[in-house]
C-alpha cells in the first residue's frame, strides 16, 4: 500500500514536470516570437509604386466586391479634359457615354471646373478595384489614380489573399496607425 | 472623331500635366481615407479568448452539460466567427509565431497570447478550446447528424494529415510562400458571408461530409489540433465522461461522434505478450525505414511545394512562355520592371527550390517520427479497466455526459429534489 502511494506521488511529480516543461516550451516559443514586439497591429496595404494593375485585386480578395478601391490623389491630378483614366483609348467621343469610359462600372464621374479642366471623382460603392483606370492614368497621365486597400471594408485577413497572388508583390503589412501608402506623399 | 490609340510615354508616372491654377478659385479636394478601426482593441481580443476558455472549462468540468456547452459554442461561433470574422485565430497564429520566432521579426504580443492560451489550457484541462471556443469546430459540430465510425486503418492514415499540414504550412510561412494554413481554412468565407465561389464550395463540402464523418476538419486536417493533442495528452485534469466512478456499463461508447471513448482491455496473456513483443521489435526495425521514407518523400515533394513561392513562379513563367506571349503575363511584366535578367531569376528560383526541399525533408522527418511512434504505440502492453475519453481525440463536446447512468442518476435526483421543493 505504502509503495503504491509512493508510486503515485512519484508519477504525479513526473506528470507535473512534463506539464511544466510543455508549458514552458509553449510560453517560451510565444515569448521568443513576441520578443521584438511590433508596437502596433498591422494591416495590409498596396504600394502604388510597385503595383502594375494586373487586375487580381478585383478577383482575389476574399470579399466580393473587393476591399481594394481606386483612390484619387487630387493633388497629383492634371485635371485633363482628355483623361486617360476616364476615357477608353479608342473612345469615339470625349463625352460621358458609357461606351467611351474605361470604367466598366461607371464608378468615375467628372465635374466641369473651368475650361478646359475637369475634376474626376471615384464612387467607391461602384468601384470593383479592377485597376483599368489606374493603368490608363499611370501609363499616360500623371498617375494620380491608384489602388489602395480600403480599411472600412477590408477584414484584415491574417494572410491577405491578394498579397499571395500579387505578381508584383506590391502588398505588405503596414502599421495600423498609418494604414495607407499615399502616392502623393511617397 | 476617334482619339488615336495612345503610345506609351514611359512606365514611370510623372507630372506630365502640371496641375492648373484655377481662375475660378477652385480648391483641390482632399481624398478621405477611412482609418483602420479594430472591432475591439487587441487586449480585449485576448481577454475575450481567455474568458471563453474559462467558461468552457467550467461548463465541461463543473456544470458538465452538453446543452450548455452547445449554447456556449453558439455564442463563440457568433462572436469569433460571424462578428469577429475569423482573423486572427489561434490556428492561423501558429504561422505568425513560427515566422517571428524563425526570422526574428516583430509580432504583436496579442498574437503570441492567442497562440499560447488554448495550448496552456489544454495542458491543464484538455482540448476545451475545441469543445466550444473554436468557431471552426462549433460550426462543424452543428452539422453532425449520423456520425459513422471511421475504420481504424483509414483513421490511422488520415490522422497523419494534420502533422503534415502543420509542418508544410510552417515551411511555406517561414520561406515566404504565404500562409497555407489560412488558405486552407474552409470556413472563413462563410463567416464573412463573402468569398470566391471555390472557397464557399469547399466549406459547404466539408460541412456535408461532416454530417457522417463528425468534425472532419478538426480530426483530419487542423494543424493546431496536433499541438492541442500533445498538450491534452499531458493534461492535469483531462476531460472525464463521468465525475463519478465508471461502472463499465458501456452506454457511453456509441455516443461519441469522434470515436474517442476507449473501452476496457484485459492485460494480454503470455502468448499475446510474446506476439506483441515480436511486433514491437519488428516496428523498431521498421521505424528508421519509415522515417527515411518520409524524409525522401518530403525532399521529392519539396520541389512541387516550392512552386507556390513567387521567385519560382516567375522563373517558371519566364522559362515556359514563348517570346510572343511575354506581354500577357503580369508576373513577367512585374519582373521586367525589376531590371533583373532571366538567369538571375532562375538562380534565385533554384535557391528557393533547394530551401523548400530541405524544409519539406524536415517536415517529412516530423511526420515520419510521428508515424513511427504511433506504430510503436500500437504494440504497447495496455491494460485498461474503465471507459475513458481518449485524451488526444476527445474534443470535449459533452455528448457522452447524458449517456452515463452515473451522471443521469445525479441529475434526476437533483431534478426530483427541486420538484419536491416546488411542490411544498
Ligand atoms: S494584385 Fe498587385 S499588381 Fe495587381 S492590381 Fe493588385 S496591387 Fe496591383
Ligand atoms: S476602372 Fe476599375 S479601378 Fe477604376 S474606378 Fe472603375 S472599377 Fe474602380
Ligand atoms: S486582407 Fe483580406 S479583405 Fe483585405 S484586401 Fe486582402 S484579401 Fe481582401
Ligand atoms: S466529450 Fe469527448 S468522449 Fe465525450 S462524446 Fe464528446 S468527443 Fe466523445
Amino acid at each position: 500500500m505504502r509503495e503504491q502511494e509512493q508510486e503515485t506521488t512519484r508519477r504525479d511529480a513526473l506528470a507535473w514536470l512534463l506539464r511544466a516543461g510543455a508549458g514552458a516550451v509553449v510560453a517560451s516559443f510565444a515569448a521568443k516570437a513576441a520578443q521584438r514586439q511590433t508596437a502596433d497591429r498591422t494591416v495590409w496595404q498596396i504600394d502604388p509604386r510597385a503595383c502594375i494593375q494586373c487586375g487580381r485585386c478585383e478577383t482575389e480578395c476574399v470579399l466580393h466586391p473587393s476591399a481594394v478601391k481606386c483612390v484619387h490623389g487630387y493633388a497629383m491630378c492634371g485635371y485633363c479634359k482628355l483623361c486617360f483614366g476616364y476615357f477608353k483609348s479608342d473612345a469615339a467621343r470625349l463625352d460621358e457615354a458609357a461606351e467611351n469610359q474605361i470604367c466598366p462600372t461607371g464608378a468615375i464621374s467628372r465635374v466641369f471646373i473651368e475650361d478646359p479642366y475637369f475634376e474626376y471623382h471615384i464612387d467607391e460603392s461602384l468601384c470593383t478595384g479592377c485597376g483599368l483606370c489606374v493603368k490608363g492614368c499611370t501609363h499616360f497621365g500623371n498617375g494620380s489614380l491608384y489602388l489602395q486597400i480600403r480599411h472600412d471594408r477590408c477584414t484584415n485577413c491574417n494572410a491577405c489573399r491578394i498579397a499571395e497572388k500579387c505578381p508584383a508583390q506590391a502588398i505588405s503589412r503596414v502599421p495600423a496607425s498609418r494604414p495607407y501608402l499615399l502616392k502623393e506623399s511617397l | 472623331m476617334s482619339v488615336a490609340v495612345w503610345i506609351p510615354v514611359a512606365t514611370v508616372a510623372a507630372s506630365r500635366f502640371p496641375q492648373p491654377q484655377f481662375d475660378s478659385g477652385h480648391t483641390v479636394p482632399q481624398t478621405v481615407h477611412p482609418p483602420f478601426e479594430a472591432l475591439v482593441p487587441a487586449w480585449a481580443d485576448v481577454l475575450i479568448l481567455a474568458l471563453a476558455l474559462a467558461v468552457t472549462v467550467w461548463l465541461a468540468h463543473r456544470v458538465r452539460s452538453r446543452r450548455w456547452l452547445l449554447v456556449f459554442s453558439l455564442v463563440c461561433l457568433a462572436w469569433f466567427g460571424f462578428i469577429r470574422q475569423g482573423c486572427i485565430c489561434p490556428v492561423g497564429a501558429v504561422q505568425n509565431v513560427a515566422v517571428a520566432a524563425w526570422s526574428g521579426g516583430g509580432l504583436p504580443w496579442s498574437v503570441a497570447a492567442l497562440f499560447a492560451l488554448p495550448l496552456l489550457t489544454a495542458l491543464l484541462f484538455g482540448r476545451v478550446f475545441c469543445g466550444a471556443v473554436c468557431p471552426l469546430g462549433a460550426l462543424q459540430d452543428l452539422f453532425i447528424i449520423t456520425p459513422q465510425r471511421v475504420p481504424r486503418s483509414v483513421d490511422a492514415v488520415l490522422r497523419l494529415v494534420p502533422p503534415a499540414v502543420l509542418a508544410v504550412g510552417l515551411v511555406y510561412a517561414i520561406n515566404g510562400a504565404g500562409y497555407l494554413i489560412c488558405r486552407t481554412d474552409p470556413f472563413v468565407g462563410l463567416f464573412r458571408r463573402s468569398a470566391p465561389m471555390p472557397m464557399f464550395l469547399t466549406g459547404a463540402a466539408v460541412l456535408l461530409v461532416g454530417m457522417v464523418v463528425a468534425r472532419p476538419y478538426c480530426r483530419y486536417f487542423c494543424p493546431y489540433g496536433v499541438l492541442l493533442e500533445w498538450c491534452s495528452r499531458l493534461a492535469w485534469r483531462p476531460f472525464a465522461i463521468t465525475a463519478h466512478e465508471c461502472i463499465n456499463c458501456r452506454l457511453c461508447v456509441g455516443t461519441c461522434p469522434v470515436d474517442a471513448i476507449t473501452v476496457p482491455r484485459a492485460a494480454p496473456g503470455d502468448t499475446a505478450r510474446r506476439g506483441l513483443f515480436r511486433r514491437f521489435v519488428l516496428m523498431l526495425m521498421l521505424a528508421p525505414l519509415v522515417v527515411a521514407g518520409c524524409v525522401a518523400a518530403g525532399w521529392l515533394l519539396g520541389a512541387q511545394a516550392a512552386r507556390a513561392h513567387p521567385s519560382v513562379i516567375v522563373a517558371e513563367r519566364l522559362a515556359q512562355t514563348p517570346e510572343s506571349e511575354m506581354d500577357l503575363h503580369p508576373e513577367i511584366e512585374a519582373f521586367k520592371r525589376t531590371g533583373r535578367t532571366p538567369e538571375q531569376a532562375a538562380a534565385e528560383a533554384a535557391v528557393t527550390v533547394a530551401r523548400f526541399r530541405r524544409g519539406c525533408a524536415w517536415a517529412g522527418a516530423f511526420v515520419g517520427v510521428i508515424m513511427a511512434l504511433r506504430l510503436l504505440g500500437m504494440t504497447r502492453l495496455q491494460r485498461r479497466t474503465l471507459h475513458e475519453a481518449d485524451r488526444e481525440r476527445c474534443i470535449v463536446c459533452g455528448r457522452c455526459f447524458a449517456a452515463c447512468p452515473k451522471n443521469v442518476q445525479r441529475s434526476t435526483s437533483n431534478a426530483q429534489l427541486s420538484n419536491q421543493k416546488g411542490d411544498t
